[in-house]
C-alpha cells in the first residue's frame, strides 16, 4: 500500500511565505496588531491586508477592528481552524524534510 | 517593503526557519523580565521598615505573659499581612505593566498563567504560615519562658515547609512558570538560582540579639533581584513599537 505523499497533505492558503508568517506569529502572540505584523513582515498595508484577507475567508483567522484612543487599531486572532491548520503544515513540513533526507542519505540542502 | 506577493518557492526548511525566527521575535517582543524583578526588589526593601518597626498584632492569640515578661510564638501576623498585600498587589501592578506592553507593542501577553500561579502562591504562603503558627517547626519548648538556650532544627521536611511558605519561594516558584511561559532561559536559571540562594539562606539560623537579625534575608534576595532586573533590562533586545 502506497502512503501519501507529505507534499499532498499542505494547504495552498497556509503553504505561502507570508500566510505561514502571519500564522506563526498570531499563534504565538495568541492576538497580533496589523501594525506588528507589518512591521515585522516587513510588507506594505496593502499586501498585508491582501493576505489577511486571504486567511480570513478560509476563516483561519478572526479580525476585530477597534480604537484604543483616537487610533485605529486592527487586532488578529488564530481561530481554532487556523490553529490545527498551523499544526498540520509543520507537520508537513517536518515530514517533507525527512523524506528528502532518506531518499539523499543526506541531510537536506538550503 | 514587499508590495507584490510574487509567488516565490522557499524549501519546507527555509519555511521551517522563518517560522521559528518569527516566534522569536515575538517571544522577544513579548518579554519584559526586568519588571517583575524590579517589583518583588522593591516589596523586599519595604519590608525592611516593617519587619523592625511593625508592632506584634497578636491575633492568632500565641502571646503568653509572665509577669513582665511575654513571649509570642510565630511569626509576626502584620509581617504576614504585608508579604499576602504585597504579593498580591505585586502580581496586579505586573499584569497591568505586561497589558500595557502588549498593547502599546501590539502582540497578546502569554502572562496569564504567571500572574495566577503567582496569586495562588501568595494565597498558599499566608494559609502554610498560619498553619505553622498552630502547628511551629520544631515545636516549641513546653515552657515558652525557659531560658535554656535550646536550638532544635526542624530536620530537612520542615526545612523544606518553612521554605515554601517563605514570600521568596512565592516569588521564585512563579518565576519558574514566568520562565516557561516565555521560553526564557536565562530566567530559568536566574529563578533556579534565586530559589537555591533562598533555600540555603532559610537553614542559617543568626544567633543574635540585634533588632536588625533578619536584615541578611531581605537584602540579599534583593539584592539579587536587582541586578536580575538591572541584567535583564540591559540586555533586553530593542523591541519595535509599530508606528
Amino acid at each position: 500500500m502506497m502512503t501519501e505523499h507529505p507534499a499532498n497533505g499542505l494547504d495552498d492558503v497556509v503553504h505561502q511565505r507570508v500566510r505561514l508568517g502571519i500564522m506563526a506569529i498570531a499563534h504565538q502572540a495568541r492576538q497580533v496588531e496589523f501594525g506588528f505584523l507589518r512591521t515585522t513582515l516587513q510588507l506594505t498595508a496593502g499586501n498585508l491586508g491582501q493576505h489577511l484577507t486571504v486567511l480570513e475567508k478560509a476563516e483561519l483567522i478572526q479580525i476585530e477592528k477597534g480604537y484604543e484612543g483616537k487610533r485605529p487599531r486592527t487586532w488578529v486572532t488564530l481561530t481554532a481552524a487556523g490553529q490545527a491548520a498551523l499544526r498540520n503544515e509543520i507537520t508537513q513540513l517536518k515530514q517533507l524534510i525527512q523524506q528528502v533526507e532518506q531518499v539523499d542519505g543526506t541531510p537536506a540542502a538550503d | 517593503m514587499t508590495d507584490e506577493s510574487a509567488p516565490r518557492e522557499d524549501s519546507p526548511r527555509e519555511l521551517l526557519a522563518a517560522v521559528r525566527d518569527l516566534t522569536r521575535q515575538v517571544r522577544a517582543a513579548q518579554r519584559a523580565t526586568w519588571f517583575p524583578l524590579l517589583v518583588f526588589a522593591a516589596i523586599t526593601l519595604i519590608a525592611i521598615p516593617v519587619y523592625r518597626y511593625a508592632p506584634y498584632l497578636d491575633v492568632f492569640d500565641t502571646c503568653r505573659s509572665q509577669g513582665n515578661h511575654t513571649v509570642c510564638a510565630g511569626e509576626n501576623p502584620t509581617v504576614l499581612g504585608y508579604w499576602t498585600v504585597a504579593l498580591v498587589a505585586a502580581y496586579a501592578l505586573i499584569a497591568g505593566f505586561y497589558l500595557r506592553q502588549a498593547r502599546r507593542r501590539g502582540v497578546g501577553t502569554p502572562v496569564r498563567p504567571y500572574i495566577v500561579v503567582g496569586i495562588i502562591l501568595a494565597v498558599l504562603m499566608a494559609a502554610a504560615s498560619i498553619w505553622l503558627i498552630y502547628h511551629p517547626l520544631p515545636p516549641l519548648p513546653a515552657d515558652p519562658f525557659s531560658t535554656e538556650p535550646t536550638y532544635p532544627t526542624p530536620g530537612p521536611g520542615g526545612w523544606l515547609v518553612l521554605g515554601l511558605a517563605s514570600p521568596g519561594s512565592v516569588i521564585g516558584l512563579a518565576l519558574l512558570v514566568l520562565a516557561w511561559v516565555e521560553r526564557h532561559w536565562a530566567l530559568l536559571a536566574f529563578s533556579l538560582g534565586y530559589l537555591a540562594i533562598g533555600l540555603v539562606q532559610g537553614a542559617q539560623v543568626i544567633h543574635t540579639s540585634s533588632p536588625w537579625f533578619f536584615l541578611p534575608y531581605l537584602l540579599v534576595p534583593a539584592g539579587m533581584l536587582l541586578l536580575g532586573a538591572a541584567a535583564f533590562a540591559w540586555f533586553r533586545p530593542a523591541a519595535q513599537v509599530p508606528a
